[in-house]
């Protein structure tokens, strides 16, 4: 009996201590339960919507009082920091909440190289008329450009880390070349290493 | 003594890496391994296989899976923070229930095969952020005499660093320069005065060879409480370059990988384990005594005759399930050294010949490479090129 029962006990230990797994759908907006430094996908987030709403607000890309719409496109992302990225994931994201901010009142333009090979071959297939509609417009020009970059402060003492990411977007006149908006978003982090890790 | 019983049951082993298939060129036979160990195999040696992986998707040219997968075991490596179950699993149970995290120099050699991957997505700014992220790692070596000592890692941030614009190019240069300089005067293979880092900015075409095998970690002391390196044996010793049929010159060592290993100084768990140790032979000493004793029936007095082999047996089954081996899981595959040649080449299509050669200057035929380079008007061609069977490449 007592034998039969060590057993069990013991059994159940070491399928408490192996097992157990989780696949859960949780919230972009929650913190990262994988851990570690870096943007995680609330960071993303909260920066493009921050970013819309206050280059909408500032202003500088509503349309005339004659109601002629700004253009612009999104050029780069530069990464300065310590901790790679996926610059088209942070763009895209930026994109998007631009796009749903404005609700067409400013000309986002498609400037990726993939969008002005489809753009060169759709016209010169029209040209052709190898299929219907005309080139009756000239490609947009863009007013601003919107570009953004990702630095980093990391510091290293011991058992202990920390990590300051700084990420800005600046929009600058074509024309002019004047840097007619700027923001920028912070995050910051500190880890201390285990001492199974030590 | 319950709590550490499903520690050492959940013990994680060196996944069987077929190392021997990786040296002679099956590098798809090794990557179904590795890829079939990044499913079925211990999670807690995620990282370990996938650099694998990527090593083997690189041999076999597909650049962006191998970034994916040294950027998902970078993740891991990368990440400081441990449950506490799992610290306790640790240090209670057998140490290599941990996730493998890797040691800095393993951590550092992820960070330039990702760095590579990164340039040639046409991204030197994340290649450079890898390359920052591996030097802040290289610095997390316990003995802090040999902390940011890796050569290759500054010359490369710099390298990038042109390439895309960025600032500090001339400051990572310069911390090249003295990695270099410590490195050899602390035995470190390579030149004092390296040409590739007089003029670090020299050439339009660059070719990184990893060569040879790097070192094995192997557990060392009467209960395999040390963690100790030796090298590996490997007939590679450098890569010779012949452009279009005109021998250009041989490679210089940029980073020694076996020093790094050898340089990493004592870690927290060295001490935890050794403690473990002096603990698992007490508790033998003493539980054999007492158990000699109470089966002996020395003390005359039949209760405590009964005690001392209950004591007994359970200092003996205590010393028996303490685990003292140090975790001696490490990246099989990784080379011994790395190795840099670069050039100034015409823009136009090349005819390169790689030899690598013994530490007689013999050449090794079997690891020869006959390669087509494309080199741009404007920006610079890179390429790696480890000391192994080209077989792969070529397909």
């Amino acid at each position: 009996m007592l034998t039969r029962s060590v057993t069990v006990g013991l059994l159940g230990l070491l399928l408490t201590a192996c097992g157990s797994t989780r696949d859960t759908r949780v919230n972009p907006d929650a913190a990262d339960s994988v851990t570690g430094t870096g943007l995680q996908s609330m960071d993303i987030r909260t920066m493009a919507t921050r970013m819309a709403a206050d280059i909408k607000e500032y202003g500088i890309l509503a349309p005339s009082r004659d109601g002629a719409r700004a253009s612009f496109f999104i050029y780069e992302m530069v990464n300065d920091s310590s901790d790679t990225i996926d610059k088209t994931l942070v763009l895209t994201k930026l994109r998007t909440d631009l796009f749903k901010a404005f609700r067409g009142q400013v000309k986002i333009l498609d400037r990726s190289a993939n969008a002005n090979d489809l753009v060169d071959a759709e016209r010169r297939m029209k040209e052709r008329g190898q299929v219907s509609g005309e080139n009756n417009r000239k490609l947009a020009g863009s007013d601003f450009v919107l570009k953004g970059s990702m630095k980093s402060r990391d510091r290293l003492a011991g058992k202990l880390k920390s990590s300051y990411i700084l990420v800005t977007f600046e929009l600058t006149d074509l024309v002019t070349s004047e840097l007619v908006w700027t923001n920028d978003y912070e995050m910051k982090t500190e880890s201390e290493k285990s001492v199974i890790n030590r | 003594m319950l709590a550490a019983i499903p520690a050492a049951g959940c013990a994680i082993s060196q996944p069987e890496v077929p190392v021997s298939s990786y040296l002679a060129g099956h590098y798809a036979a090794v990557q179904e391994f590795a890829e079939r160990e990044v499913v079925e195999g211990a999670v807690e040696n995620l990282a370990l296989v996938m650099n694998v992986k990527g090593q083997c998707e690189l041999a076999l040219g597909d650049v962006d899976a191998a970034r994916i997968a040294f950027q998902g075991a970078a993740q891991i490596m990368g990440t400081w923070a441990t449950t506490g179950s799992e610290a306790t699993a640790a240090i209670v149970g057998s140490e290599s229930s941990k996730t493998y995290k890797g040691d800095s120099y393993e951590k550092a050699m992820n960070a330039f095969y990702l760095s590579y991957c990164y340039l040639q997505k046409g991204e030197p700014d994340n290649a450079r952020a890898a390359l920052k992220r591996g030097i802040l790692m290289d610095a997390e070596v316990a003995d802090e005499k040999y902390q940011a000592d890796n050569a290759l890692l500054f010359w490369m941030a710099g390298r990038m660093s042109k390439l895309y614009g960025g600032s500090g190019a001339d400051g990572y240069f310069e911390e090249a320069r003295v990695a270099n300089t410590f490195a050899i005067a602390h035995e470190s293979r390579g030149v004092a005065n390296n040409p590739l880092l007089a003029n670090p900015t020299k050439g339009n075409l660059v070719l990184l060879f990893p060569i040879g095998l790097g070192p094995e970690k192997y557990a060392d002391g009467a209960q395999e409480q040390l963690a100790r390196f030796r090298s590996q044996g490997h007939p590679a010793a450098a890569a010779q370059v012949s452009i279009n049929g005109k021998l250009l010159g041989r490679s210089t060592i940029l980073s020694d990988v076996d020093y790094q290993a050898r340089t990493l100084g004592g870690t927290a768990m060295e001490g935890i384990r050794q403690g473990k140790a002096v603990f698992k032979t007490s508790t033998n000493i003493a539980g054999k005594v007492l158990l000699v004793n109470g089966l002996n029936k020395r003390s005359g007095n039949r209760n405590t005759d009964n005690a001392q082999v209950i004591a007994g047996g359970a200092l003996l089954l205590l010393s028996a399930l303490t685990a003292t081996a140090a975790d001696v899981r490490y990246w099989p595959t990784l080379p011994s050294t790395v190795q840099v040649f670069a050039a100034d080449v015409p823009p136009g299509e090349h005819e390169l010949l790689v030899e690598f050669v013994d530490g007689r200057g013999n050449g090794l035929p079997r690891l020869q490479h006959n390669l087509q380079v494309s080199v741009s008007a404007s920006g610079e061609t890179w390429l790696l090129v480890p000391s192994l069977p080209p077989f792969a490449l070529q397909q």
